[in-house]
């Protein structure tokens, strides 16, 4: 095995990053008041806290077994699309309204990530066609049928 | 014998129309993500207003029975179990379809549901009394067990590491401490304004299983890695009949720990199928095969989670004390007209108490074709093209999250949660015991709360949590589950170093 | 991206002005969304359900009323969500359970009290009962203080959380008796404290009358008193714990009725204030009630904000030692 290799590195920050999160809710847990909501809190800290700082120190050692990691290739497919989702989901649902939203981000993914051809009329066209039928569906299940009340800003 | 002679009643016109109405209607509610069954009846109970009480009660039954059901379509095909009774069925049946057995996937979950929910149905029809008591047996000590011994199933629900799913399912168990703790009222590891109201367990589920998904995705890129066209193989009904005689032994076991568990007021309808699941793989000889798409996975978890239908409404009717939330939401279906479950219900009412009960029967079956019907239809999903998908998916994972509560913090908790258990993957980490831990922890906290405020009330501590015959056998059964966890692993060890060593 | 949010909100307070200037004639102009801090199913969402399922008539607010539940920590979830986070627009009513919040509001650590909300109407008073077992030794009221007496603190008593309606029952009930009892906080509402009862988890409990009520039909358990000043119309045969000795007055009556968040327009409370009483007169709505066993109990918003007031001052009192 190649030494610190990009899984194992990425092993090291992901456990690290686990055993970080289980120590500060420990720390939480056993500072916090009222002592009596924090009983069982403090149970499962501990038992978090042991098993996170045993799974970093085999991670540093380098003698994890599962879990593959992203290769960089993997990371630059995925960045685009999750920017996309992550504006979608955290800004754009409430700033824009949900239908909106999800009908400029849906066809914003399909051009991303649809393989056809991007100088191709027809594959706009169709990108679009799927992107109404999509939100005819969702409009017809959500706010017809079960009558949800999304947010709406623009349009509807 | 007695529902026999309401047997009739189902069929009129207006009822059996209605039975439809309810199966179609529940099959979808129960596909679309976030619509949990309780969601579901709760939308129903206002058309009810309308019908006289026979009648609504066939609706909301029928919803009832087939939303739970349904819930395995969208757990199939998308990977987005619709309820907690759903998440066992992902494990394999997602794989299934991944492979383009989709169709199979669907008619095995859909028979095995039948098999389980008649079951269910029949046990409340002749059992009731006996059910009654053994439901009443389980106090604040024996709720906490039971609870525990769900979190023996971590460790081996997961097979790529113990240590990794104990891991998980400690994050599991502190994310459901986040918010409001029930009993004092305190605030606990509220960082951030949408967690003020705890983690939604429906939210959690869609962000959990259904955004790794969709990342799994976009990370495949534009072209898509290798080979992404599944062919999606038909599969004849009498193939899936075989095959779950085939199977009988995760059947039994499915039914078995489904009805058992399903009747614990609280507990049960959330872990059944989980249970079920952890369960057959244990006695199956096959027990390496489970969680790369294998049928009996598939079988023993759906024929659970239905058959704890019919038994969990045993504390609703014989002692009117609603024994899961879709049973609190039933029991509103029954005041509105005046009927009060219980003696009353059976005595005075009849023709309402069977014509009901009756239409569960009737609704199993007729949930089990109209899903064998569409079955092949709706498996053609694995055909839509990964991009189409995972914009699909990624739109349903937030109108189905937000529609939970209509609350916008849900929706952020869902894609946080969603996008850390992508990573988290990357590293080893699943999903499945960490949805566990979400969903025992607060059982677990609660009734230990509550045994002990009682115990040092009365006997104290040792003697009312290790006292008595019921609490022995609960823990009797969670040491030999942890011990046959520990021995399985090592001997798994021992053959893997075999192999490696060959290597 | 703070400055385009921050616009949309301008616009839609721009909405809201010109909604003032016409003076809200035109509300309700599309379905209005009840939040209700329990669990579907529990006797809350129950009663707030057929309350309700009338208002789209024309003769009460024209749009229906559509219930989002918002369960967890005995209503804090809820209610806190309503005082911080809901929109003040009238579109976003809420059900309000006394002296549940109010009681938390006093204790503390929650970001509502009573002037975070502006009463609608009142639909509903529930007594808190103290009920056993039906196998039980205990067959009135004075058998369970002797009990409680001779036992300090071993009488373990179910109820449906801390500082809710049966708490305060209990505390009372403590008070007035010179007794000390095991209070036992169920998480899941009444219904869970009710199977403990029937379990016989626990020796007593503190519940609804409407689920008591039910319960004791069933043949389940005995109702031995009501905390109210006078008897119930469902329990005739029920004396109150003042007839029975100990001095619990009406603190605990669970009052449940309508609210809105503050800040929203007058003139909507006005409208609303005005038609929700005649909506929950309405034939229908008495019928299904009844039928459920849940005792109603019409107030005017006047009326309701002088009883709030009440129950504040005795609340502070009563919980000022603990």
């Amino acid at each position: 095995m190649s030494a610190p290799s990009l899984p194992r590195l990425q092993h090291i920050i992901g456990s690290g990053v686990v055993a970080a999160v289980g120590i500060w809710v420990a720390y939480v847990s056993y500072t916090q008041q009222p002592a009596e909501a924090f009983l069982f809190p403090r149970l499962i800290a501990s038992v978090f806290v042991v098993l996170a700082l045993w799974t970093f120190a085999k991670a540093c050692l380098g003698w994890t077994k599962v879990g593959t990691g992203i290769t960089a290739r993997q990371f630059t497919n995925l960045a685009p699309g999750l920017g996309v989702a992550l504006v979608y989901i955290f800004w754009a649902a409430k700033g824009l309204g949900f239908y909106t939203a999800t009908s400029i981000a849906f066809f914003i993914l399909l051009s991303l990530y649809d393989p056809a051809p991007h100088g191709a009329l027809k594959s706009w066209v169709k990108r679009v066609i799927i992107t109404a039928c999509f939100m005819a569906v969702m409009y017809g299940l959500f706010a017809l049928l079960l009558k949800v009340y999304t947010p709406r800003e623009v349009f509807f | 014998m007695e529902f026999l002679l309401y047997m009739g009643d189902v069929f009129t016109p207006i009822n059996f129309g209605l039975l439809l109405l309810g199966t179609i209607g529940g099959l979808i509610l129960g596909a679309t993500p976030g619509l949990s069954p309780t969601m579901a009846v709760a939308l129903l109970i206002p058309f009810t207003f309308q019908l006289e009480a026979a009648q609504g009660l066939i609706l909301l039954g029928a919803a009832y029975t087939s939303t739970v059901a349904g819930g395995a379509v969208s757990a199939i095909l998308l990977k987005i179990p619709g309820a907690p009774a759903n998440i066992a069925t992902t494990l394999d049946g997602h794989t299934m379809a991944q492979k383009g057995e989709g169709a199979k996937a669907l008619q095995i979950s859909f028979l095995a549901s039948a098999v389980g929910g008649v079951f269910g149905v029949l046990l409340l029809i002749f059992l009731t009394p006996v059910l009654a008591q053994w439901a009443l047996a389980f106090g604040p000590s024996h709720l906490f067990w039971l609870a525990i011994l769900g979190v023996t199933v971590i460790g081996s629900l997961d097979s790529a590491s113990v240590v990794k799913g104990l891991l998980s399912g400690c994050i599991g168990l502190w994310l459901a401490t986040i918010g409001f703790d029930d009993i004092m009222g305190a605030q606990r590891f509220i960082f951030h304004p949408a967690l003020g109201g705890g983690i939604n367990i429906i939210a959690a589920l869609i962000g959990l299983f259904a955004i790794p998904q969709v990342i799994t995705m976009f990370a495949k890129g534009r072209r898509g890695d290798g080979a992404e066209v599944i062919a999606v193989q038909k599969h004849p009904i009498s193939g899936a009949i075989r095959e779950l005689l085939r199977n009988k032994r995760a059947l039994g076991i499915g039914t078995a720990t489904g009805s058992i568990i399903g009747l614990i007021p609280g507990v049960g309808g959330q872990i059944a199928g989980l249970v079920a699941y952890d369960q057959s793989k244990k006695f199956s000889p096959d027990r390496e095969k489970f969680g790369t798409g294998h049928p009996e996975g598939v079988i023993a978890a759906e024929s659970a989670n239905n058959a704890m239908v019919g038994p969990s409404l045993v504390p609703l009717l014989t002692l009117s004390i609603p024994g899961s939330p879709t049973a609190a939401v039933l029991l509103g279906g029954l005041l509105i007209h005046g009927i009060f479950p219980g003696t009353d219900l059976f005595d005075n009412h009849p023709d309402v108490a069977w014509t009901f009960i009756n239409s569960m029967l009737i609704g199993q079956v007729l949930m089990c074709i109209f899903g064998l019907y569409v079955a092949g239809l709706a498996a053609r999903v694995a055909q839509v093209p990964q991009a189409v998908m995972a914009a699909i998916v990624l739109g349903l994972a937030v109108f189905g999250s937000y529609s939970v509560q209509s609350s916008m913090g849900d929706v952020y908790v869902m894609a946080a949660l969603g996008v850390m258990m992508y990573f988290l993957e990357r590293f080893g980490f699943s999903a499945a015991p960490l949805v566990l831990g979400l969903i025992l922890g607060p059982i677990a906290e609660a009734n230990f709360i509550q045994g002990s405020m009682i115990a040092t009330a009365t006997d104290g501590m040792a003697p009312y949590f290790f006292g008595g015959p019921l609490n022995i056998l609960l823990i009797a059964v969670v040491i030999a589950s942890i011990l046959y966890s520990a021995w399985m692993e090592l001997r798994s060890r021992r053959y893997t170093s075999k192999e490696e060593i060959i290597a | 991206m703070k400055k385009l949010l921050a616009g949309a909100a301008m616009a839609l307070m721009g909405l809201t002005t010109s909604a003032v200037a016409d003076g809200h004639a035109n509300y309700p102009d599309r379905p209005i969304m009840m939040m209700v801090s329990y669990g579907a199913g529990g006797a809350t969402d129950f009663q707030a359900r057929i309350v309700t399922m009338t208002s789209g008539n024309e003769d009460a607010l024209g749009m229906p009323i559509a219930i989002l539940n918002k369960p967890g920590a005995g209503g804090r979830v809820g209610w806190n969500w309503l005082a911080s986070q809901a929109e003040a627009d009238g579109y976003t009513l809420g059900a309000y359970n006394i002296p549940h919040f109010i009681a938390q509001s006093i204790k503390g650590g929650v970001e509502y009290s009573r002037d975070s909300f502006e009463p609608i109407a009142n639909w509903g008073a529930d007594p808190a009962v103290l009920v056993v077992g039906k196998d039980s030794e205990f067959n009135t009221l004075q058998d369970v203080v002797d009990f409680a007496k001779a036992n300090p603190g071993k009488l373990t008593t179910s109820g449906a959380g801390l500082f809710v309606g049966h708490h305060i029952a209990a505390l009372q009930m403590e008070k007035a008796g010179d007794m000390k009892m095991a209070y036992i906080p169920t998480k899941g509402g009444g219904a869970a404290a009710m199977k403990a009862v029937i379990a016989g988890d626990v020796m007593a409990g503190i519940n609804n009358l409407s689920d008591a009520f039910r319960a004791a039909e069933a043949g389940n358990v005995k109702i031995l008193a009501v905390a109210d000043l006078e008897r119930n119309a469902f329990l005739p045969d029920v004396p109150t714990m003042m007839e029975s000795g100990l001095d619990v007055d009406n603190s605990s009556v669970n009052f449940r009725g309508i609210m809105v968040p503050k800040g929203t327009p007058q003139g909507i409370i006005d409208k609303l204030a005005a038609t929700v009483p005649a909506m929950f007169e309405n034939k229908r709505v008495a019928g299904k009630m009844k039928a459920g066993g849940s005792p109603m109990h019409i107030m005017t918003r006047d009326e309701v904000l002088e009883m709030w007031a009440a129950r504040e001052e005795t609340l502070k009192e009563l919980l000022a030692g603990l």
